[in-house]
């Protein structure tokens, strides 16, 4: 058996701590690029969000390296996400290809020892004992964990580098070593080192650069392919950025969420404008318009897939908090016939306004 | 009182419920025109583009009353039965309205959780309440409107057509014929008899949906999905028409379902939006009728795949 997994940002470096802890046989994907689109959109249903035909790509392109099963978390909500396991399933089978698929879905839904037997799938050829497995998936979130922080504190220190493209630099070959890493504890001290290296870059603290928060569909912001790398982007332009999804958020969300303790101050930011959880990230989408205002940025980008329903509810009710609060905030929905160019423009633009904001050059005019 | 009811979304199925709940307390029910061409346009010119057509309809619906009542009913479906949803856009639908449209009156957008009687009374409770209502008055007229909704018989089951077809899609899709250029008009002018989905029973439809996989968990896969594979397999009807807005996140998944359950079953989906022309729609509708003589008539290996 070997085992793959769709693309999602840097959640292959944690589950290649997993699997190399658990000894399990698996198969990265390569990269996401134009080619895995082109695949996945000649396949995929014509209507469907882009998460879906760029995970297609994924699946196919692994296949060719020899994976047969497929580890794919699942949901019941109200947004299309839950869907996904069905059609591929359904889509795979269709192309010719014997793939077996691992859905783990919240427990809820389908039963606890339904997960547990899914989970033990994924585990049949490990021959750790029940500490190890533990322990993989251990430091699995521990690796999450650091790589996370290394992303948001490079995205963060980029607007303040005395050194241009530093962060840039460090974050790509933190990546870099930490896939050339053979074993989880091996990993997790490269990681280290790294965050460390970035605690001690030269800063210039009086620069007081732009600063965005990043916001939206939780597939289109964490991985970079699907958003134009507008992260990697932001740090060219030495402008701070923030995201407060990452894939341990929504780790700690989903563990937090059956004692509704999950993401609490965003739920209370978002209250005034969205009170009730509608599916998909709608509301923490409000949520984080809200606190990256009072948090001090100078504006928010929007980002989602064309189509996808909880977002377009929240984009609705962005231009009031804009309103509201004098707060910029740009939507941008992305899918597969977006250009790049027109994409650039409109990010490019957006910095272009919110630096004149802060000269006031509009004033009096 | 003035209240006012929008034409649009899930007024098609539930409009018994609310004319009467609202007459019974003693309010004068506003109820928006039919959908026409103005409507369609005040609704492009506010709702957020991103939105499908009927989401923009209802907003238009809204624009179109929001000067003559004093109070406005937005329902915020987010379930109707236990385990299930309704598309997202239905649980953030009054946002939506509000933060797009200016000079609202006061809404009611509480959440109608209608998984059983209870649960839909306490949404009544509070609706009746917004109306300055005591809960007497507010239980008979919740009883009355439970009753005209129970008695009213929605649903399209033409009798004596040689070719029938089994018409599938959302209530708004199907009950607008603003937004779907008169479709049953039209199949039946082409000789064909319409058959919903409100005919085949609860049980079957939940049959069906549970040959799934993944348990579906919105209400319209299990009522679309269920419907369409089981006239299908049945072959109670020659074809299947799904009416399906563009841009729909949920009918992007359920006519996959379908797809891929029934193959090689005739199967036309019309795409409707704001900017369809009607004579691309009859040309289509026309294809595919002829289509299913034909293959009722003298070839009966002719390719489903039109």
């Amino acid at each position: 058996m070997k085992i793959t997994f769709p693309h999602m940002g840097n959640i292959y470096i944690a589950a290649k701590a997993l699997f190399d802890g658990l000894g399990v046989d698996y198969v990265i994907p390569p990269q996401n690029n134009k080619e895995v689109l082109n695949i996945g959109t000649r396949y995929s249903p014509e209507e469907i969000c882009l998460p879906f035909k760029i995970m297609i790509g994924n699946y196919i392109q692994a296949i060719e390296q020899g994976a047969d099963t497929v580890l794919l978390t699942g949901s019941c909500g109200p947004c299309r996400f839950g869907e996904y396991c069905e059609l591929q399933m359904n889509l795979m089978k269709e192309l010719g290809y014997n793939l077996n698929f691992i859905v783990l879905d919240m427990p809820k839904d389908i039963g606890i020892k339904e997960l547990f037997k899914r989970l033990g799938k994924v585990t049949v050829t490990s021959n750790k004992s029940m500490y190890g497995k533990t322990k993989a998936l251990k430091d699995a979130l521990t690796v999450a964990n650091l790589i996370d922080e290394v992303e948001a504190k490079a995205h963060y220190l980029a607007g303040y580098e005395r050194n241009k493209g530093q962060c840039k630099r460090i974050l790509n070959d933190c990546k870099k070593e930490a896939m050339n890493c053979s074993n989880p504890e091996e990993m997790i001290s490269s990681l280290r080192k790294y965050k460390d290296k970035l605690k001690y870059i030269p800063v210039d603290i009086n620069k007081n650069p732009l600063k965005i928060a990043i916001i939206g569909e939780i597939y289109t912001v964490i991985e970079p392919f699907s958003n134009f790398f507008i992260e990697d982007k932001l740090m060219d332009y030495g402008v701070s950025s923030k995201r407060e999804m990452t894939p341990t958020w929504w780790v700690k969300n989903m563990a937090l969420s059956p004692l509704k303790l999950n993401s609490l101050k965003i739920k209370q930011s978002s209250k005034d404008y969205l009170s009730l959880a509608i599916g998909g990230h709608a509301r923490e989408c409000v949520g984080e318009a809200v606190l990256a205002q009072e948090g001090g940025f100078d504006g928010a980008i929007q980002i989602f897939p064309m189509g996808c329903m909880p977002e377009i509810v929240s984009k609705s009710i962005l231009p009031t908090i804009s309103k509201d609060k004098d707060f910029p905030i740009m939507s941008l929905v992305v899918d597969d016939m977006t250009g790049e160019a027109g994409y650039i423009t409109r990010v490019e633009a957006f910095i272009d306004l919110l630096e004149r904001r802060r000269n006031n050059v509009l004033l009096g005019s | 009182m003035k209240v006012g009811i929008p034409k649009g979304l899930l007024y098609y199925k539930y409009h018994p419920f609310l004319i009467t709940f609202f007459n019974e307390l003693g309010a004068e029910v506003i109820v928006s025109d039919d959908t026409n061409k103005k409507i369609l346009d005040e609704g492009v010119k506010y709702c957020v583009d991103d939105a499908c057509m009927p989401v923009k309809i209802f907003h238009g619906h809204v624009a179109s009353i929001i000067d003559n009542c004093e109070l406005i009913v937005i329902p915020r479906i987010m379930q109707l039965w236990k385990n299930e949803y309704i598309c997202p856009k239905f649980c953030g639908l009054p946002e939506m309205v509000i933060n797009s449209i200016d000079n609202m009156p006061k809404a009611i957008t509480d959440p109608i959780y209608a998984t059983s009687k209870k649960k839909l009374y306490s949404w009544a409770k509070l609706a009746g309440k917004s109306l300055n209502k005591n809960n007497s008055t507010i239980k008979k007229a919740f009883n009355h409107a439970l009753t005209a909704q129970r008695n009213h018989l929605e649903g399209i089951y033409d009798q004596g057509y040689e070719l029938n077809i089994a018409l599938t899609g959302h209530a708004y899709n199907i009950y607008d014929n603003y937004s779907n250029m008169n479709l049953v008009r039209k199949l039946n002018d082409l000789g064909i008899g319409v058959i919903t989905a409100e005919f085949t029973q609860e049980h079957i439809l939940r049959a069906e949906a549970s040959n799934l996989y993944k348990r579906p968990f919105w209400t319209f896969t299990r009522e679309n999905y269920g419907f369409a594979v089981n006239a299908a397999k049945e072959k109670s009807v020659d074809g299947i028409i799904y009416i399906s807005s563009f841009n729909c996140g949920l009918d992007s998944i359920i006519i996959e379902l379908i797809k891929n359950t029934v193959p090689s079953f005739p199967f036309l989906i019309l795409k409707v939006d704001e900017h369809t022309g009607e004579a691309g729609i009859n040309t289509r509708i026309e294809a595919f009728a002829d289509m299913l003589e034909r293959r009722a008539s003298d070839e009966n290996n002719i390719s489903t795949h039109g």
